[in-house]
């Protein structure tokens, strides 16, 4: 089950845009980004993104997520965290990732 | 304090500064606190003042209540970055800053940082406006209309954002509602009559007033009045003594009663004057004429810039021809070589005439045998008019000449189309419609007319039908950034590739494609770059600067054009000789200051407009062969 206080948090490669939208070429992996996003907004899951160079507060709230960008630099981009806890790193995860993280958080507490 | 703003605008070239500088010299000399501000990036208020200005509130000398300020748009957007990075390059690594700075040197960037600054003036968020008068001379038109366009089509941008998903081109809405309140309040400022005046610069010629209609249109459309028309380089009327002036004040006459019929506004002539507008001095007797006495009937002799009896004995036929390049030369460098076809660039401030020789240059390139496709970029295109036959925005052959095709890149249509293109994929990779719609909002930023109008360039610069390209590029700090683009985005891919581990598809296909045209554009075989310039002080130190961006990015000049020069036989009178003096110095000016061949095109008694004029201007400045 997937509790109202579900929250996702994806810490972004570097973009114009966070969409990618407004590149020259547009990669399709950052349309099936928007597409989770949206569909995890229809089971009413909030997810934020966040732009390093909008953002940076985002990027130190998280202990962790500063933690891995100080150390592994852009190589740890992008992060996806459910709930605060790092769920992956370095690659966008897919909708079954996240719903399998968030459904482990929900069995969990 | 109760400011008064006045804005200058019109089509680059006719005098708009001049204007603005001596209406500045005159409310100064009132007694009033001023300051001028240009947001032209091809600024020359320097040159006007002659003394340097830069990016910084900068008091004039000789006047103890002027100020000037040149806003640079590199500047305001190297300051803008540095607000946005500072909290980054304290806390995050090095390889991060950098990938950071690059992201921030992008074309929207630029454009953001300049406007935001811009802004800065007409709104001082509380604080009191230590100016009386605010001038703004503002760019040429259709940047010009951009640049006020933008506060309505933001604030537009934001409000949506801020209800859907909460990311616009400028950054997140939580950081930038300060930033709305403090738009909105421009625009309702810029529709005050009490507080802004706006003053349309314009020569009679038909197609400034076709501009200055389509401005003032523009403007009512946000809802912002027109006050005032100058109309400058009226020639003195005794002055048709001399058969060609005669010829070209008939032609203004008729331009006149136009202007009077169709844009009935309050207005004030300033006669065509035979020496330079620079310097306080000249700028007071300028201020003199527009607000002070009468203007004088006859501009001949006025002022600090008299000519001796033995200046005019040199004024022969001979003493213009020393700078200029011999046809062969030049069009070695319009033609094809090596088996390439090539792209030919008409640069230079808006209103030189890029256009007229864009289309001279076209005409002549199809009447000898090359498959020639002429383009415009600029908003405010008019190539149409000058062919006599109407250019829409996908290619058509020109009915009157064969192997002509032309066609405008429109920026908003361009971004349509773009936007249509790029959501037609989505849709055939089986998008969902919520998907569909998020798309179609992001894309609805300002950013996208710049990009997809770039992307049209690239689109007609790969394709193999055409021997020779000829574009009547935008005016000079628009067509910068258009031309830094590829270069700007190559970057771009670059950042792209080194953040992610996996080049995509889609992402090598435009790598190639960007690539394959930055080096066409380098590769002086391939591309020409030919800066147009009126043989005058201000309009030469705008296109030499101008023409150093290009070589920045590695793309070489190739030729400069002087632009309606006067025909030296036809010197039969004083006036008409201070005339053909001051060309005669600038030319030479130009043939030390740019080292590429300096062509001349002469100016005619009649317009140049239609095909049979476009026909004869192409013989008489490229000649008959194919050299």
């Amino acid at each position: 089950m997937v509790t109202n206080e579900a929250r996702v948090e994806i810490f972004d490669l570097p973009m114009c845009c966070p969409s990618g939208l407004c590149g020259p070429t547009i990669a399709p992996v950052l349309l099936d980004v928007n597409e989770m996003v949206l569909k995890l907004n229809g089971q009413g899951v909030a997810v934020e993104r966040y732009l390093m160079a909008r953002q940076p507060q985002a990027f130190l709230n998280n202990a962790e997520v500063y933690r891995l960008v100080r150390e592994k630099q852009l190589a740890a981009l992008p992060i996806t965290t459910v709930n605060g806890r790092v769920i992956k790193v370095g690659a966008y995860p897919t909708l079954i990732e996240v719903q399998a993280a968030l459904d482990g958080d929900g069995a969990g507490g | 304090m109760d400011t008064q703003f006045i804005f200058f605008s019109g089509k680059g070239g006719v005098g708009k500064t001049s204007m603005a500088c001596a209406t500045a010299v005159y409310h100064a000399d009132q007694g009033r606190k001023t300051l001028i501000v240009t947001t032209d990036p091809a600024s020359n208020l320097a040159d006007v003042f002659e003394q340097s200005i830069g990016h910084k509130i900068t008091p004039i000398k000789g006047l103890s209540d002027l100020w000037a300020m040149e806003i640079d748009p590199d500047q305001a957007s190297a300051e803008y970055r540095d607000r946005a990075l500072a909290p980054i390059r304290a806390l995050f690594p090095a390889q991060v800053v950098q990938v950071m700075e690059e992201q921030l040197s992008g074309p929207c960037t630029t454009e953001v940082a300049a406007f935001d600054r811009f802004v800065d003036f007409l709104d001082t968020g509380g604080e009191s406006q230590p100016f009386e008068v605010v001038i703004f001379d503002t760019a040429p038109t259709g940047h010009t209309l951009r640049l006020l366009e933008l506060p309505v089509d933001w604030s537009r941008h934001i409000q949506e954002a801020a209800g859907g998903s909460g990311q616009t081109c400028l950054g997140p809405v939580a950081t930038i509602q300060e930033s709305k309140a403090k738009y909105d309040r421009a625009v309702a400022l810029m529709r005050d009559p009490a507080h802004t005046t706006f003053v349309f610069v314009l020569q009679p010629e038909a197609t400034p007033i076709k501009e200055t209609e389509r401005a003032i249109a523009e403007l009512s459309k946000l809802g912002i009045e027109t006050h005032r028309l100058i109309i400058n380089g009226v020639i003195p009327p005794e002055e048709a003594r001399n058969a060609f002036l005669g010829e070209r004040i008939q032609m203004q006459g008729r331009y006149l009663s136009q202007i009077e019929r169709e844009l009935p506004l309050p207005a004030q002539r300033m006669p065509l004057l035979d020496a330079e507008i620079k310097g306080v001095e000249r700028l007071r007797y300028v201020a003199g004429l527009l607000y002070g006495a009468e203007p004088r009937a006859s501009g001949g002799g006025q002022g600090p810039h008299r000519i001796s009896s033995a200046e005019l004995l040199r004024c022969s036929p001979s003493s213009q021809r020393l700078a200029l390049a011999r046809p062969d030369e030049v069009v070695r460098r319009l033609v094809p070589a090596n088996g390439h076809g090539r792209i030919l660039f008409f640069a230079g401030k808006g209103g030189v005439g890029k256009t007229a020789l864009s289309c001279v240059t076209a005409v002549w390139l199809a009447r000898h045998g090359y498959r020639t496709l002429l383009l415009t970029t600029d908003p405010a295109a008019h190539i149409g008019d000058v062919l006599g036959e109407p250019v829409g925005d996908e290619v058509q052959p020109l009915n009157r000449v064969d192997n002509l095709w032309a066609a405008k890149i429109d920026p908003r249509v361009a971004a349509e189309a773009y936007k249509t293109r790029i959501l037609d994929e989505a849709r055939q990779q089986g998008r969902p419609p919520e998907a569909l719609q998020a798309m179609a909002e992001e894309l609805d930023s300002p950013c996208t007319e710049e990009m997809a109008a770039f992307d049209r360039f690239i689109d007609y610069a790969s394709r193999d039908k055409y021997d020779v390209l000829v574009f009547d590029t935008a005016p000079t700090g628009h067509t910068m950034r258009l031309l830094e683009l590829p270069v700007d985005w190559s970057q771009q891919l670059q950042v792209k590739l080194y953040a992610s581990a996996e080049l995509s598809q889609a992402d090598a296909a435009a790598k190639a494609r960007f690539g394959q045209v930055i080096d066409m554009m380098r590769d002086p075989q391939r591309s020409t770059f030919a800066f147009v310039t009126y043989p005058e002080t201000t309009p030469i130190v705008e296109a030499w600067r101008a023409a150093q961006e290009p070589s920045s990015v590695g793309i070489p000049l190739g030729l400069v054009v002087a632009n309606q020069v006067l025909p030296p036989e036809q010197c039969t009178t004083e006036y008409y000789c201070r005339r053909l003096l001051m060309q005669s110095g600038h030319l030479q000016d130009m043939g030390g200051r740019f080292q590429v061949p300096i062509l001349a095109a002469p100016m005619l008694s009649h317009e140049v407009r239609g095909m049979d004029v476009l026909t004869e201007l192409g013989e008489l400045v490229y000649g008959n062969g194919r050299g």
